[in-house]
């Protein structure tokens, strides 16, 4: 079951990491990945039915990303998970650039966890347009190692696969993080118990042994939806963790303070010597940058989304900062601002003062309910971004997390989620929605469906790490 | 309902569960079974997520009757179970129980706070 393949080709890598001839994961550097990657052709779409009265297992959707081809924009197979209630939400390779010394170790399979169930899939896209579950780690197995909720996968260099984990077996806190084996197996909790309270999203930048993971709340605060109390209650998260990436333990823990509520996604810049980075504060909605300033690393707001008014609404609206991704040239961060209806695109060629270059509408509260003319309305906004290692192509989906969904786009449910794209161009900074491109997974056998994160096969902007 | 075998001679309650805009259906829940497994038993499907009670994709309301939760139901709020919402996945009936389910219930939970 293991993607290592000791029998192979021995590959020498001590000369420039040369990956010539060789189908290993990824690719020797970041520019390399934009020079040498072939466009997108599948793309790998979480769908979901927990919540809904449809009465079908959650999905992971292969949609066909191929101009050139006859399905373009349809989801051409649906690989069902074997229980209904997992709610798919994020999910990772296990290999990508970073495991650049694992001679033969292949991106072949993809980790996906439940975040409600707490159970572990492991799929293999040896077809790229016909994977199938391979192994099935039970919720029991996880809730042996007090953890639960399973979120965010990144492979680690040695062949490892790590998973931040939000809660205890109880869905109460502390989360931690698991560690799998290269056969996909548990190989136990990662940290020593005790490190953190909340957990969320984490990345990792191996030569400068720093990770640095983010904060959501106790799944039991989160599940079963946004409520106010919890945050007047402190039972939100506004802190980054600074961790020692080989010994596993917090250095430094960043308070950001009423700027900084509910840090989600957290991205280091893609070049391996970079110390610089962003996270999103979804419910303050600002972007912090993040940077080692010497003896310490130090995290700033700069950029604020002002919440606006709305007729409809009691109080202005936040944008909600739910997404964020870095193009693997590090010249560009896009975001999403969930409840506004907005993707933007900042010019962050000067780290700590990025450069709004350009944005786009489409759906939410204040963006066009029908982006394109003639096309299904979008009952949600941009929330999940994926963009094409050559950073042409940016696409997004539009479900949050169903509890959540349900109650800022209740329509979701009814209407399913829509995948969108916008043709990007990088060398002048702007952003154009493509009219050719919608996934409707409002239209499937089964019923409508939400989509979730975006993965392509050979690797994308919110996976790759380089050693 | 009793018999000869000692494991039918378990109590078991009439559960009668009423899908919101949906049918009615009415099951036998044994008293040491969650009223989820039992509905599951006989072919009808609630929604369920974590199968702990920390998630509410369960959540139910209790209009008539007694039910015990087996373990804490941490995803209910104080003013939620005093509400007489209810997590199925957890829950043991004591005694012959009405119950609003389906998946909109658990959107009573709660609401756009700003709007």
């Amino acid at each position: 079951m293991s993607d290592a393949r000791p029998g192979g080709d021995p590959v020498d890598r001590t000369d420039e990491h040369d990956h010539t001839g060789h189908g290993g994961p990824g690719y020797t550097t970041p520019q390399a990945a934009i020079e040498q990657s072939e466009p997108e052709k599948v793309a790998y779409v979480m769908g979901l039915y927990v919540g809904t009265d449809v009465d079908a297992p959650d999905f992971m959707g292969v949609v066909d990303v191929d101009p050139s081809s006859e399905t373009y924009s349809e989801i051409v197979d649906r690989v069902e998970m074997p229980n209904r209630g997992d709610e798919l939400h994020h999910f990772g390779w296990n290999a990508c650039s970073s495991s650049c010394h694992m001679d033969g170790l292949e991106r072949q399979h993809l980790i996906v966890p439940g975040q409600r169930s707490s159970r572990i899939h492991v799929i293999d896209t040896a077809d790229r347009r016909n994977p199938e579950i391979e192994n099935v780690i039970e919720p029991e197995e996880v809730f042996e190692h007090d953890l639960s909720a399973p979120h965010t996968v990144h492979c680690i260099p040695n062949g490892e696969i790590l998973i931040s984990m939000l809660g205890d077996e109880d869905g109460d806190l502390p989360g931690g993080f698991l560690a799998l084996d290269e056969n996909f197996e548990i190989d136990g909790r990662w940290e020593p118990p005790g490190e953190i309270e909340m957990n969320y999203d984490f990345w990792y930048q191996p030569r400068h042994n720093v990770m640095i993971s983010s904060e959501w709340a106790a799944p039991r605060t989160y599940y079963p939806g946004f409520d106010l109390e919890d945050v007047e209650a402190d039972n939100y998260g506004q802190r980054l963790h600074v961790w020692d990436w080989e010994a596993g333990t917090v250095e430094q823990t960043l308070d950001l303070g009423e700027e900084g509520l509910i840090p989600l996604e957290t991205r280091f810049l893609h070049s391996p010597e970079s110390t610089h980075g962003y996270v999103g504060a979804a419910l303050s909605s600002n972007v912090f940058h993040f940077y080692d300033a010497g003896t310490e690393y130090r995290a700033d707001p700069v950029i604020d989304v002002e919440a606006r008014e709305h007729d409809d609404w009691d109080m202005p609206v936040p944008g909600l900062v739910t997404d964020l991704l870095v193009s693997m040239d590090d010249r560009y961060l896009f975001f999403s601002n969930w409840l506004h209806g907005d993707v933007r695109m900042y010019d962050i060629s000067d780290p700590s003062n990025p450069r709004l270059a350009d944005q786009l509408w489409a759906g939410g509260n204040f963006g066009p309910s029908h982006p394109i003319e003639g096309e299904r309305e979008v009952v949600g906004g941009p929330q999940m971004l994926q963009l094409s290692l050559d950073g042409e192509r940016l696409y997004w989906t539009t479900s949050l997390f169903s509890s959540w969904d349900n109650q800022f786009y209740p329509d979701e449910a009814e209407k399913g989620s829509v995948m969108l794209k916008a043709d990007v161009d990088p060398r002048r900074g702007t952003m154009s929605l493509d009219e050719d491109f919608l996934v409707d997974f409002g239209d499937l056998p089964a019923g409508p469906a939400r989509g979730h994160e975006i993965r392509w096969p050979d690797g994308d902007c919110t996976s790759d790490v380089w050693q | 309902m009793p018999g000869d075998d000692p494991e039918s001679a378990i109590e078991s309650y009439s559960v009668e569960l009423r899908f919101r805009d949906g049918p009615t259906e009415r099951i036998e829940a044994p008293a040491g079974e969650t009223i989820l497994d039992a509905a599951e038993e006989e072919g009808i499907s609630l929604p369920f997520g974590c199968l702990t009670g920390a998630c509410g994709t369960c959540t139910a309301r209790l209009l008539e009757g007694d039910l015990d939760h087996k373990r804490p139901p941490r995803a209910l709020k104080e003013r939620h179970r005093e509400a007489g919402y209810v997590l199925p996945c957890i829950a043991l009936a004591r005694s012959p129980c009405v119950l609003d389910v389906g998946a909109e219930v658990q959107s009573d939970l709660v609401s756009n706070p700003w709007k």
